[in-house]
């Protein structure tokens, strides 16, 4: 587990601190790293700089409530967090298509 | 043709599983005066470690591997009767190999095994998940030089440790050296558990074996 | 002046910056050999050196540099065993396991898997693989990899239906072995579908065939058929994880799309699992613990430059223990750690780790 920690630190998004989790989608359809940022800045509204930046990406995830890794009473989590990523990144989520 | 020549198309024939060329000229090698002992340590043996150094590097594959161990065998056991008593009885060594109790992944231990086999020691292999106390009887029962033990997981690589232990308790430690291999270890592991030689690959492990019986 | 540099065992030992410079290019050279690649460029090799050096104890890149991270054992490392997963033990379900992993520790996906890992085993306990994940797919935001391998190893007495082919061989029945292993091929293929498609009915995000080769070209070529199969009838997303650095060569005349598959290094597989319809692959190079990690992450980041370069579909090449330049330690030192993650996203150019 360190290991992996140590690897996030030198070079790692890190998952929903910033839109790590939003980019490893784009990744799973085939995007290299490149395409992937800069499809997911676009959906999203802002810079591909801003996708690595924890204090921005915050700001950004709570406004769309796509969820973020503070446990904020009220805001969308799991299942319904990520059927908001879908209609954003106007992608098919498997489990969100089950539910739906 | 000079003798050195000889012996690289033999180790070449070796390596090109090529049974015709290589019979041909181990013949010729021996009408030239080329003692038998030598053909197979000048031009055979080393023959197939190149085979098996080209099987670690992904040149080689394992059907060509056991063809390649096959035709040297079957040319060794044609010299016997060109050879003295003295030379047909000599052995590398003895080996006790197998993968550690615990421990299911043998393709590697397979491939030390048969390069050990071929390069004239006698192996003895008693397969993967082995118990540790049949190291130590078969290595009681065939009188072995060597005990060579594998593990592919950080988990069962503790059982080559106790297996020293065991060797001791049993008191031949002194009597065997002890080699280990597998992906998680590493020279420093062998020198911790106390292990006489660590290999990172099949063609390692015979030079270590050969120079571990060198030693003794 | 001398260095402090790690063996590929993880012994930390003192260089100077000419055994340094040395080490690099000799470890560019000898997957420049193997591979039949090009080595790293002098630019590239001084670029390793000025990382290599630093003091500091933690290696990292720019922020817009950074990459994403695929798993194939994540949660197994918190409540998993040390020998399978690197296992911390923790007494957690694997529902908190991955809401640690995402929420606590930033990973950019969550993983599921058996751990003992094999899709023939979880055949067996599939109703539980999918009750557990329909749990971690409704508690969790980021996607979900279940990971497993195909090991052809498993269909072998006493565990399956098939001998040894290794014994076989050895016994000199080649062609018998031979026959053997082609058989194995179609079991494996059938149980890796059947699986990853009891799992897509509940929802899951992407199936990690990993550790694919580990018995050799046969258990690339299950793999590569399971892929192609599964893209057709799920359009599931696929990683693939290589076991080492050249497909062993069991069998040695087996081909996928007119192309032997034995003996392939990372920059051949990677176009085999393109068109099996991969989404995502994951080369490996193994650790030499003789060597240092100037010379084990210089040979990693010259085969998986070529990989890149040549690759359409992302590449996340394996950085654990003992694999790409990382010491074969049970706790890989951070500095080590740190150096081969940004030398490989810097100069291989790769999309994750």
């Amino acid at each position: 587990m360190g290991m992996a920690v140590a690897h996030g630190m030198a070079s790692g998004m890190n998952g929903m601190r910033t839109a790590g989790d939003l980019v490893m989608r784009m990744e799973m359809k085939g995007m290299k790293i490149k395409e992937a940022k800069e499809y997911v800045a676009g959906k999203l509204g802002v810079g591909v700089p801003e996708l690595s930046d924890e204090y921005r990406m915050k700001e950004v995830r709570e406004e769309l409530d796509i969820g973020t890794v503070m446990a904020v009473p009220g805001a969308a989590k799991g299942l319904r967090a990520k059927a908001r990523i879908a209609d954003i990144l106007g992608i098919e989520i498997p489990c969100v298509e089950k539910l739906r | 043709m000079s003798n050195e020549n000889l012996l690289e198309i033999i180790r070449e024939s070796i390596v090109k599983v090529d049974r015709e060329t290589a019979v041909q000229t181990v013949e010729s090698a021996l009408a030239q005066g080329l003692q038998a002992i030598e053909v197979i340590e000048k031009g055979l043996s080393p023959g197939m470690q190149k085979v098996g150094d080209l099987f670690e590097r992904g040149e080689l594959f394992l059907p060509q591997v056991m063809m390649a161990a096959g035709l040297m065998t079957q040319i060794v056991q044609s010299l016997q009767d060109k050879m003295s008593p003295e030379q047909t009885t000599k052995k590398n060594g003895v080996v006790i190999i197998g993968t550690v109790e615990g421990d299911v992944h043998d393709i590697g231990k397979n491939i030390v095994k048969i390069l050990l086999s071929v390069n004239g020691f006698e192996v003895h292999d008693l397969g993967r998940d082995a118990l540790l106390s049949r190291f130590v009887e078969k290595a009681k029962e065939f009188n072995a030089n060597i005990v060579a033990s594998s593990a592919l997981m950080t988990g069962t690589m503790q059982a080559q440790g106790d297996l020293e232990t065991l060797l001791k308790e049993a008191g031949i430690r002194d009597r065997v050296k002890t080699m280990v291999g597998g992906a998680p270890c590493t020279q420093y592991w062998a020198d911790k558990i106390g292990a006489n030689a660590y290999a990172e690959n099949a063609s390692e492990a015979v030079t270590k074996a050969r120079e571990l019986m060198a030693a003794q | 002046m001398a260095y402090k540099e790690r063996m590929g065992d993880g012994r930390l030992v003192e260089m100077s910056k000419e055994e340094m410079i040395r080490d690099i290019e000799a470890g560019c050279n000898d997957a420049a050999e193997r591979g039949k690649i090009s080595a790293l460029s002098e630019d590239a090799q001084e670029r390793l050196l000025d990382i290599m050096i630093s003091p500091e104890r933690v290696a990292s890149v720019e922020p817009e540099n950074t990459v994403v991270f695929s798993t194939d054992n994540g949660c197994h490392s918190l409540y998993g065993n040390f020998s399978e997963a690197g296992g911390v033990g923790l007494p957690i379900h694997s529902v908190t396991a991955n809401m640690l992993m995402e929420r606590a520790l930033g990973f950019d996906s969550v993983f599921y898997g058996w751990l003992d890992f094999c899709f023939k085993a979880a055949k067996a306990v599939i109703t539980q693989h999918q009750q557990e994940l329909e749990s971690i797919l409704m508690n969790t935001v980021s996607p979900c990899i279940y990971g497993a391998m195909p090991n052809l190893g498993g269909y072998y007495k006493p565990d399956g239906p098939f001998e040894n082919v290794g014994d076989l061989m050895a016994e000199g029945k080649i062609l018998e072995g031979m026959e053997v292993y082609e058989r194995l091929v179609d079991h494996a293929k059938e149980d890796i579908v059947w699986v990853s498609e009891q799992l897509t009915r509940v929802g899951v995000d992407c199936i990690n065939i990993d550790t694919t080769g580990a018995a050799g070209d046969g258990d690339f070529l299950s793999s590569l058929k399971a892929c192609e199969e599964l893209k057709k009838q799920t359009g599931l997303s696929i990683e693939m994880g290589m076991a080492s650095e050249f497909v062993m060569g069991i069998h040695g005349g087996l081909e996928y799309d007119g192309n032997v598959l034995a003996g392939m290094y990372p920059h051949k597989q990677v176009k085999m699992a393109e068109k099996a319809g991969v989404d995502i692959f994951g080369p490996v190079v193994n650790t030499n613990t003789r060597q240092s990690t100037p010379w084990n992450i210089a040979r990693a980041i010259t085969f998986t430059k070529e990989c890149s370069r040549v690759a359409n579909i992302p590449l996340h090449p394996n950085m654990g223990m003992g694999v790409g330049g990382l010491p074969m330690a049970e706790m890989p030192p951070l500095d080590a750690v740190t150096k081969a993650s940004k030398a490989m996203v810097e100069l291989a150019g790769v999309d994750g780790i």
